[in-house]
């Protein structure tokens, strides 16, 4: 064997160098959106939404980067401070605040007025972005938790969709028989554990995470009511549950191992990994304790402007008109059937919407989430009282990290409540 | 093009010829090294003394605050303590895996050569891949194979949580690490071993000694340089894991799981503390060269490999 | 110990480790061929019932894989060049070449496994950024430079210990000189240690996460691992899809090894072979 070594390392020098050099054509006015809705289909749609944008306006050209949200955190503000951040970042409420706490923000009231106008958005969509004089994102879509059950399960078990804990825990336990689990609720330390915990908590009257002043306010008898019911239906969730993201809880629904799950939607999975009729997939909204009125977590999401450009803030409101638009904006939304929820009046009666395939089959269901979606509330950005230091309690999960307390380490609700309430103190600290 | 005779340079001795080419052929990797490694180091000493919360922005210089803080935090110590335990429990799975696939390997064996390559598979895939992979095993309710054949074998009636709590969840992460890393040593084990002559077997079995005695006082010490360099480049690799146990885990349930580098990743990134987390590295830093300077103090070999 | 109990030990310890590393391959790549159905299936069968491409469709369909799969192999074939290189030249100068402050200088290398990497993370975006090349895979390159050389250095120069000195100073007195001996001679013969290197280069490279999801920005320029944890998604997860990337990630490095992976392991002992 003679040496080929450094022929071999020559040729590969020569093909990572000549790859390195790709440069980009500046064209008239160019607008970069990072977004995070990064599977495959959701790019494709959006895609097609900028193409055609593209072609009608000459003068614009908007590009799409798509990201992931696990980075996002740490990205984000590396790319503002090393200047190659984009012109438009998709949001969530309480992404938002870390950028905008460092300035790299500009204000959309204009652009939110101006759709407004054409399209009436729902109040409880914009209200998370406007804090500190200005709203630092435009409304996009909408995403709500409700409770989805498989309808002939519960018929065979005699049990009605259930309205209050009692009635749930009561269903639960009836559900539980050989092999199949009442409920699925995840435990990880993740963001879907936040979002289930807090649905519970708005369901005990414990929206609010903050008192007037800006102090938290974890520690409380709701709170813990909610920490300690949580505990009572995972006994009855899979053994695997405290590793759960949205993705097994949609599998353990769709396989029928659960009869009932908490999340955003399960309408692709269940229209594409299931046999199942349409009709036999149920959808409530979340019971809630008999002291509280009904409730659920729901998400706003957004797209901030990072640039100060006054040119591609202009192109950012051509855009946002177009997508806004009802023939465009049922198209954006149904990137991802079923789960992402119109933001403005018109967009809830567009054809757009409601001419898709899926949206057509899963009319019914996606009509409930629509509803359920009105009584939505997002930890931290309840009753008009905004503190950015939400961002540092919802990176660090640490709501999720209460219910792991409770649930895994056996923990009394009202002591995790409390010792929860100190690290949400350190956080904002 | 100058001829030799052109003009003579100061004549070198060939001790300060070799001195200057020793330092020629190791400069790219120093200078690699130093734009990658030690000027990281020195930026992060540098925020370190600051109060740094998000990248980008701007802060006084507040002098050994951060360190006291640090230093003063139990959870820290708490997640030094982690970072203990996980390196011994890797350490203690992947020796024993190693040493029974290379001492398995070692025999020739029809196929052995097809075994000694793909033992390496579970090394090359990517982390996110691993992850993916348990994940999916792991799985309890619907498409695992962990808890199904559990099931069947009529070992747990539902199911088990493999990380529902923090003792099986740091156990199962321990489990999915050492399946990554082991065959890797495997392989570097299984090279050492067959540079043992075999004659030196031979002698040993005439005299009549035990397989158990050949181990000891043949196998052993002749691997001693490879078990060095393993151990120590082991240890700090093992120390720095992060993506499995993020990707999985991410530090729970409660802190269970939070080693050292999952913490300064989650004080950086998600209590945006920038600066409290460099100085949590560059203590972590003195921590593993202090003990990288004992271990080569201990248990160097007099010509390491 | 006879015989017969030595190699019955072997096969119990050599079936046990190949369900270890084999049995969660098998049962990824089977799930990857799985109706979506069956894929979540509470208790699937041990073969797929029906066999399907769907996944595969799907994911070729509609993520840029090929892209993906250029970018890593770009990444992956520049880290193995820089770190042959200049792990060769550093560990024949640690090996051969005596110099003040040599050993020292060795144990230093160390230090990159020494500082948390996840704490590299935001000088390196600033350094990178300095020298734009964010977003750029010679950023990678560069990185994985950084962790594949050390350990490269040390494997390298256990091989440079095999061949005898004489060999060298014959050259030498033939009036070769070092740089000469180090490719006409040294390497020649440590070529299954070039190969080692090489290989483990490529690997730490191949699976490398980290920092190749912050420093690629865009699309275009994304490995495979990013890639494929891009296919994960938020509020969904399509098991299918995730399972065919998994599989189609693992195809090329198991196609290499297949080709090239014996030497890594003869290479490795390749001091044996007298």
């Amino acid at each position: 064997m003679r040496i080929r070594t450094p022929l071999i390392l020559g040729a590969a020098t020569a093909v990572a160098v000549s790859a390195l050099s790709a440069g980009t054509v500046q064209a008239q006015t160019e607008l970069l959106i990072w977004h995070m809705e990064q599977p495959p289909h959701r790019v494709d749609r959006i895609q097609e939404l900028l193409d055609e944008f593209n072609a009608a306006n000459p003068g614009i050209v908007v590009r799409q980067e798509p990201q992931n949200w696990g980075e996002i955190y740490a990205k984000a503000p590396a790319a503002v401070a090393a200047g190659n951040a984009p012109d438009l970042l998709f949001a969530i409420p309480d992404f938002a605040p870390l950028l905008q706490g460092i300035g790299a923000l500009q204000p959309v009231d204009e652009i939110v007025a101006g759709l407004d106008n054409a399209h009436g958005f729902y109040d409880a969509a914009v209200e998370p972005y406007a804090y500190d004089g200005g709203i630092w994102a435009v409304p996009l879509y909408n995403m709500a938790i409700s409770l989805w059950y498989h309808r002939p399960m519960l018929e065979a078990a005699g049990v009605t969709p259930p309205e209050t804990w009692d009635d749930w825990v009561a269903a639960v336990e009836t559900l539980s028989t050989d092999g199949v689990h009442g409920i699925g609720l995840p435990a990880n330390r993740h963001l879907y554990t936040d979002q289930t915990t807090y649905a519970l908590m708005v369901n005990a009257g414990a929206s609010e995470l903050y008192n007037d002043d800006g102090t938290v306010r974890f520690d409380n008898p709701e709170t813990a009511a909610a920490l300690d019911f949580y505990g009572r239906l995972f006994a009855f969730s899979p053994p695997d549950a405290a590793n759960w993201t949205w993705g097994e809880a949609e599998a353990c629904f769709a396989s029928q191992t659960c009869a009932m799950i908490l999340q955003f939607t399960v309408i692709t999975t269940y229209d594409t990994q299931t046999d199942g009729d349409p009709a036999d997939l149920g959808v409530v909204a979340i019971p809630h304790a008999a002291s509280a009125d009904g409730g659920t977590i729901s998400y706003s999401n957004g797209v901030m402007l990072l640039t100060d450009d006054p040119e591609k803030r202009a192109a950012t409101e051509a855009f946002l008109t177009f997508l806004m638009e009802p023939e465009t904006y049922g198209r954006f939304l149904n990137m991802e059937p079923g789960l992402f929820l119109p933001v403005t009046e018109t967009g809830a009666e567009a054809d757009s919407f409601w001419s898709d395939p899926m949206a057509e089959r899963y009319r019914p269901q996606i009509e409930t989430m629509l509803e359920n979606s009105q009584a939505g509330r997002l930890f931290g950005f309840t009753s008009g009282n905004i503190f950015p230091s939400i961002a540092a309690i919802s990176a660090q999960n640490l709501i999720a990290q209460a219910t792991q307390a409770v649930v895994l380490d056996d923990m009394a609700a009202v002591e995790a409540a409390s010792e929860i309430q100190e690290r949400m103190e350190d956080a904002i600290r | 093009m100058a001829t030799p005779t052109d003009r003579q340079p100061p004549r070198l001795d060939r001790r300060q010829r070799e001195a200057l080419l020793g330092f020629l052929f190791i400069t790219p990797l120093l200078l690699w090294l130093v734009a990658t490694i030690v000027w990281p180091l020195i930026a992060s000493i540098h925020l370190s003394l600051q109060d740094v919360r998000i990248i980008g922005t701007t802060s006084e210089f507040i002098g050994l605050d951060n360190y006291g803080r640090v230093l003063g935090d139990d959870r820290f110590w708490g997640a030094v303590g982690r970072s203990g335990i996980w390196i011994v429990g890797n350490a203690i799975l992947q020796t024993l895996l190693a040493f029974s696939a290379a001492l398995a390997l070692k025999r020739r064996f029809p196929g052995v050569r097809v075994a000694r390559t793909w033992i390496i598979l579970s090394w090359i895939v990517p982390t996110v891949v691993a992850v993916v992979i348990w994940r999916f095993l792991l799985n309890a309710s619907g498409g695992g194979l962990i808890n199904p054949l559990l099931i069947t074998l009529g070992l747990t009636e539902s199911g088990v949580g493999f990380f529902g709590s923090g003792e099986t969840a740091f156990a199962t992460l321990v489990v999915i690490n050492s399946w990554r890393w082991f065959p890797f040593i495997t392989v570097i084990l299984l090279a050492a071993l067959l540079r043992v002559p075999s004659d030196l077997y031979e002698a040993a079995s005439i005299d009549g000694a035990s397989a158990a005695a050949q181990f000891r006082y043949i196998t052993l010490p002749l691997l001693q340089p490879t078990l060095f360099v393993v151990g120590l480049i082991g240890t700090l690799l093992s120390f720095n894991v992060f993506d499995v146990i993020w990707l999985l885990t991410a530090g729970g349930p409660s802190s269970d799981t939070t080693t050292v580098p999952v913490m300064i990743y989650e004080t950086a990134f998600k209590q945006f503390r920038l600066s409290q987390a460099a100085a949590m590295s560059v203590i972590t830093a003195g921590l593993l060269v202090a003990f990288a300077a004992f271990f080569v103090k201990v248990a160097k070999p007099k010509e390491a490999f | 110990m006879t015989r017969w109990r030595g190699s019955a030990a072997q096969v119990i310890v050599l079936g046990l480790l190949a369900i270890f590393v084999l049995l969660p391959f098998y049962w990824v790549v089977a799930g990857s061929f799985r109706t979506p159905e069956e894929v979540i299936a509470r208790a699937a069968p041990w073969f797929p019932r029906s066999l399907t491409l769907e996944h595969y469709g799907n994911l070729l369909r509609q993520s840029p894989f090929p892209t993906y799969l250029l970018n890593s192999l770009i990444v992956a074939f520049g880290t193995m060049a820089f770190t042959v290189v200049v792990s060769t030249l550093a560990a024949y100068g640690f090996y051969r070449l005596r110099f003040p402050g040599r050993e020292w200088l060795l144990n230093a290398t160390l230090l990159a496994y020494a500082f948390p990497g996840v704490l590299l993370i935001v000088p390196m975006y600033g350094m990178m950024s300095t020298l734009g090349l964010i977003d750029s895979l010679m950023s990678l390159i560069v990185i994985n430079v950084t962790f594949a050389a050390p350990f490269a250095v040390w494997m390298m120069k256990a091989f440079f210990q095999t061949i005898p000195l004489e060999l060298e100073e014959a050259a030498i007195l033939d009036g070769a000189s070092r740089f000469q001996v180090l490719t006409r001679i040294m390497l020649p013969l440590t070529a299954p240690g070039v190969a080692s290197i090489a290989i483990f280069a490529f690997v730490m490279s191949w699976t490398e996460y980290m920092f190749a999801s912050i420093l690629i920005l865009s699309d275009d320029q994304r490995t495979l691992p990013v890639g494929l944890a891009g296919i994960i998604g938020q509020y969904q997860i399509d098991w299918g899809l995730l399972l065919a990337g998994a599989t189609l990630i693992t195809l090329p490095v198991v196609i290499l090894f297949a080709m090239i992976g014996r030497y890594f392991v003869e290479g490795m002992t390749a001091g044996a072979v007298k």
